[in-house]
């Protein structure tokens, strides 16, 4: 019976896919959006290569060193520097096809190495863009700390950099300049070396091991070894962080948007009463209950495959590896069942197919927004917080499955499901009572 | 014994009364009409009987035994042909035969071989695989009829099966619909087509504003008007009052009255011909006069007072 209610619906689905396709591509969108706002979708699985223009007006030694260090191996990963005049760059930009312009402006090493006037690295950003430009400016933030860095250690001896840098000073005095600063440059070597010995316990390569245990016993090559590894450890440590900050992310927007699938899934309960079809079913002999459990069941199917998609897809793009994803299939099933229930409900309560439609996006952007789903539920006004939000279930949803993924399981999912499942039931029978006293009285869609 | 009896119905929406103690019997193999304009009661009163509505007082009874007793064994000997299209438009002609049957409680196999029974007995056949909504008006209300018959209901109740289709269309259902009364299915038929219900019903009622106003055979409801012919007169009859001339009321009872024409039949078996001279005799110029049989939609002139194609 309920096999044969749940294949006449699943076939309605297959022989009018539109509405269901709608459905699906609304969670791929977002998954999609998601992954160009932060660069989910490139091969490095980051942002990319930053393409920009260095106008380097000043022609100096130092600047040269700026250019230089712009593309050098593992910066040219993510940087795509070129070299033109400013005229040429600003047009560049402005046709969008480069994310931002760095000036280096004339006498930028003479008044840096003086200390004369205050000195600045200019940058124009595309307007058009906004993750690229943006990491340019943190970088060049970057590369101003460490010059005001270099400035405040070596400013002493700057005068006779300088004079070394504009060929009047003679190669000794030159060794002595950089005896001295390569001593200071050991007295701040305990403060440098410890993430590198720090780093050689975390690599999961072997022939990272290998270089850095190498690069650790012999002293001329530590730099270089080091610099690779920082660079690896950071790329790791970045993928971690944004995948934590996806499935956080995602966990929340699956939250309110399986709210809203569950609401066009129970739709259909709403054009079988327009049809006539669920007025035709009361009068065969069969009990109510039923159309309303088949009705619940195939919108919990639609909304198990529109969770598959949003974080099984979502978690593919972002690369998200799902700790826990026995616990979590659990817990989707269970909320899925308590969205279907609930829906049923509202669908009973207000059979007008328009006014059932403002009365369920109400309900499904409040149980999202006060349960914490679209924003952390800490941000939330306290009364709301403290009250309101942890009655909310798609709040026992979330929490349960951020736990999940970020805490390990415990016993807390458990009680979760079992509170999900309680709702669950005692919706679909309260559903299912509506639903014969409105036809008791007389009850026309 | 009656296969459908119901007393005393009523049923009131707020302040409307949607059915006011209507009383009727269906026995097997016989088609009752229930006969009426749009809004009279016609389809609350299926939907008491059907167990969508409870009604405020009133008994119905399925083979005896009270309707809501046993609500489910009185739904199993029953098909209700809803007035709307209650199918699936996405499912194909045979599909949607095959789910009713399996509601209407017959296994997967059982439901299969009836579809294919069905398909012919509705001559779709050739039709069975496509989907509902490519079909005409007339198929549709086919497969809508089809869908109530699946288990063999001894009592079938059909509201206004026939609306907005053809009229070939409609020849085909309501040929369809005597065959099932052949075989023995007490049908409760519902319309406000004057000429389904004089052709096809072996009884008729007639409702309006929730009351039942007449009953019996077309003889029967015929012989109401005293006679089996009535007079059409037509006349400039704007200022005219014949319950004003003299010994009138005493030779004719008016069936309608309206500025053009007058419809009255004789009181008492009288000759026609006498008829005849007694009303060209009448003191306004008549242009016409015509003898005819009496219509259901005479008779139902006579109890409202309306004419049912209004």
């Amino acid at each position: 019976m309920l096999r044969a209610l749940l294949a006449k619906d699943l076939r309605r689905a297959w022989r009018n896919p539109l509405p269901w396709l709608i459905n699906l591509i609304v969670p791929l969108a977002m998954t999609a959006l998601l992954g160009m706002v932060f660069g989910g979708n490139s091969d490095s699985g980051a942002l990319g290569r930053i393409r920009f223009a260095v106008v380097d007006e000043d022609k100096s030694v130092l600047s040269d060193f700026l250019r230089g260090a712009a593309n050098q191996r593992e910066g040219g990963k993510y940087l795509e520097p070129v070299f033109m005049e400013r005229t040429n760059a600003l047009k560049l930009v402005n046709a969008g096809k480069i994310s931002a312009v760095l000036i280096i402006e004339t006498n930028f090493m003479r008044n840096y190495l003086t200390g004369r006037e205050p000195v600045s690295l200019e940058l124009i950003k595309n307007p058009a863009e906004s993750i690229h430009p943006a990491v340019l400016e943190e970088l060049l933030g970057a590369v101003v700390t460490a010059l005001n860095a270099v400035s405040r250690n070596f400013n002493s001896e700057f005068p006779e950099w300088q004079a070394v840098f504009e060929g009047k000073a003679d190669y000794h005095k030159a060794s002595i300049l950089v005896e001295r600063a390569g001593d200071k440059l050991k007295a701040v070597k305990k403060f440098i070396n410890p993430p590198l010995v720090g780093y050689e316990k975390e690599d999961d390569s072997e022939s990272t091991n290998a270089a850095a245990k190498t690069a650790n016993s012999n002293g001329s090559g530590t730099n270089r070894v080091a610099a690779k590894t920082v660079e690896k450890k950071n790329a790791k440590s970045n993928s971690d962080s944004s995948h934590t900050i996806f499935a956080y992310l995602l966990l929340g927007l699956s939250a309110m948007f399986l709210l809203f699938l569950g609401q066009n899934a129970m739709t259909d309960l709403h054009r079988e009463l327009r049809k006539r079809t669920f007025e035709r079913y009361q009068t065969m002999h069969q009990q109510l209950w039923p159309f309303i459990v088949s009705k619940i069941v195939f919108a919990v199917v639609v909304l198990l495959i529109c969770s598959a998609v949003m974080l099984g897809g979502g978690g593919l793009v972002f690369r998200i590896h799902w700790q826990n994803p026995l616990p979590l299939l659990a817990l989707v099933f269970g909320y899925a069942c308590f969205i279907a229930a609930l829906f049923a409900v509202l669908v009973a309560l207000v059979p007008d197919e328009r006014r059932a439609g403002v009365l369920n996006n109400v309900a499904g952007m409040a149980l999202g927004l006060v349960g914490g789903c679209a924003f952390p539920a800490s941000q939330l006004p306290a009364f709301l917080r403290e009250h309101i939000t942890p009655l909310m279930p798609s709040n026992w949803f979330v929490e349960a499955a951020r736990n999940l993924q970020f805490n390990g399981p415990g016993v807390a999912w458990g009680i979760v499901l079992l509170k999900l499942a309680i709702c669950s039931v005692i919706l679909t029978a309260l559903a299912a009572m509506l639903f014969r006293r409105k036809f008791k009285t007389g009850l026309r869609a | 014994m009656a296969l459908l009896k119901v007393e005393g119905l009523n049923k009131s929406f707020g302040a409307v009364r949607a059915v006011d103690s209507v009383s009727f019997e269906v026995r097997p193999g016989e088609i009752y009409g229930l006969l009426g304009p749009n809004g009279a009661g016609k389809t609350t009163t299926i939907s008491i009987i059907s167990g969508l509505l409870k009604p405020d007082a009133g008994n119905v009874a399925v083979t005896g035994k009270p309707f809501w007793s046993d609500p489910q064994a009185a739904k199993r000997i029953m098909g209700v042909v809803p007035q709307e299209l209650a199918i699936y438009e996405e499912l194909t002609g045979r599909e949607n035969l095959e789910f009713w049957g399996r509601m209407a409680g017959l296994s997967s196999g059982e439901a299969k071989s009836r579809a294919t029974e069905l398909l012919a007995a509705l001559t779709l056949t050739d039709r069975a695989k496509d989907a509902v909504k490519t079909y005409s008006g007339g198929m549709k209300r086919r497969i809508n009829l089809g869908c109530a018959l699946l288990h063999h209901p001894k009592l079938l109740l059909l509201d206004e099966p026939t609306v907005g289709i053809d009229p070939q269309a409609r020849l085909n259902i309501l040929e369809f619909i005597r065959g099932l009364c052949a075989s023995g299915t007490g049908i409760l038929y519902t319309t406000h087509y004057l000429e389904e219900a004089e052709t096809l019903c072996q009884r008729i009622g007639i409702i309006d504003h929730g009351r039942l106003l007449a009953e019996g055979t077309l003889t029967e409801l015929q012989e109401r008007l005293g006679g089996d012919r009535v007079f059409v007169l037509e006349a400039d009859f704007k200022n005219a009052a014949p319950e004003a001339w003299d010994g009138f009321n005493q030779r004719f009872r008016v069936i309608q009255k309206t500025e053009q024409q007058l419809v009255v039949a004789a009181v008492g078996a009288r000759d026609p011909s006498d008829c005849l001279k007694d009303l060209l005799g009448l003191p306004v110029h008549v242009e016409n006069v015509t003898l005819k049989r009496p219509s259901l939609n005479d008779v139902f002139l006579q109890l409202t007072g309306r004419d049912l194609r209004e």
